[in-house]
């Protein structure tokens, strides 16, 4: 009896050997795409770190914007597996991301790297509020400052249209002649 | 006396120019960009594996028996179509895709892979659809990722080299497995 638990024990440790030494499909695959891994193996409490801080970066394919360490569907559960997996071989986040890449295309990062168009997703924004204040700074300013200065200017050249107005102010606001009353002084 | 200033709005032209050159700007590239995507086709998705090596698997025909390799599928084009029994347009698919795989014996390889299914379920779709060709499980999802399935059905054409030659999205009609496997062959 006590033979047959360890040599079935024995067993069990050489499959556990066996499947542990060979790489599996997920790691030969990223290994052809993104070659040897260039990071360190990790385990425990660190693979977890890494594991959730690339998953962060990755965006599952089928939700609305959620990132594969977010979303609760198995997709991305399974996204998150294989990340771990590659994760633990040694693979970095560069490697990780471009091996989701290549089936996925670009889409799959949830931040666009800075390159080629993609300047665009980051440097619009900028240049559009730039504009915008510049817009709203020119229009604020030069049009009114523009029509009041020829106003008054067409006013000093034309006494008839000076006193009507003088005339107006008088009626409209009970100032004397037309000027406003210089205040108190307290 | 002081010159009595006042500040006046001039009258609004009906037609700013400058709003108008500027909305324009806007508007007109959105507006080609849509006529632009009216034309395409939407079963067509540009799959950045096209023209690359397809990623290989190892996977369990469902009811058992050898794990299928891509590898040893070498020398005929291969059908590879991700489907599941929770999927409607599958359903749709199952007959066509039957009656090519029966058309085609001897020309291509065809396989179903099963994504976030179980097997019982599977099984007992098989047992009452029939099926022409094996279907295999992918029970940690890791071949649907490595061809970049969103959803299904999707198809992948690949060539005899083991190239992914093309990706259709939705339900196949016979017509288009017909091209698309001639395709896949370079013909």
């Amino acid at each position: 009896m006590n033979r047959g638990l360890a040599a079935l024990a024995l067993a069990l440790l050489l499959a556990a050997g066996v499947s542990a030494q060979a790489p599996s499909l997920g790691v030969a695959n990223a290994r052809q795409v993104v070659g040897a891994p260039k990071g360190a193996a990790l385990t425990g409490p660190a693979l977890e770190a890494e594991t959730k801080r690339v998953a962060l970066l990755l965006r599952c394919p089928v939700c609305q914007g959620l990132s594969v360490f977010e979303s609760p569907s198995s997709m991305a559960l399974n996204m998150r597996e294989q990340v771990r997996e590659l994760v633990a071989a040694g693979f970095d986040e560069d490697q990780v991301l471009r091996y989701f890449e290549r089936s996925y295309g670009e889409f799959v990062r949830l931040e666009p790297p800075l390159r080629g168009v993609n300047w665009l997703v980051w440097g619009a924004p900028v240049a559009g509020l730039l504009l915008g204040v510049l817009v709203v700074t020119w229009s604020l300013r030069r049009p009114r400052a523009g029509a009041a200065a020829e106003t008054n200017a067409a006013l000093e050249d034309d006494p008839a249209l000076q006193a009507q107005l003088l005339r107006v102010r008088e009626l409209a606001y009970g100032w004397p002649g037309g000027t406003k009353p210089e205040e108190p002084k307290p | 006396m002081a010159s009595p200033r006042v500040e006046t709005d001039a009258r609004p032209a009906l037609v700013n120019k400058r709003v108008l050159l500027v909305g324009a700007a806007v508007t007109l590239p959105l507006i080609g960009l849509l006529l632009m995507s009216l034309g395409r086709d939407p079963h067509k998705v540009d799959s950045p594996l096209i023209g690359q090596k397809a990623p290989g698997f190892l996977l369990t025909p469902v009811g058992g028996g050898a794990p299928v390799s891509l590898e040893s599928l070498r020398g005929r084009p291969v059908v590879l179509n991700f489907w599941a029994t929770w999927c409607v347009p599958c359903y749709e698919e199952h007959p066509v895709l039957n009656q090519a795989a029966r058309a085609m014996a001897g020309e291509a390889h065809f396989f179903g892979v099963i994504y976030e299914d179980e097997e019982a379920k599977v099984q007992g779709f098989l047992k009452k659809q029939g099926s022409a060709y094996p279907s295999l499980l992918d029970d940690t999802g890791k071949t649907a990722i490595a061809y970049g399935v969103y959803g299904v059905p999707e198809t992948y054409f690949v060539s005899p080299e083991g190239v992914i030659v093309e990706k259709y999205v939705g339900p196949l009609t016979p017509n288009a497995i017909t091209a698309l496997v001639a395709k896949a062959k370079g013909r």
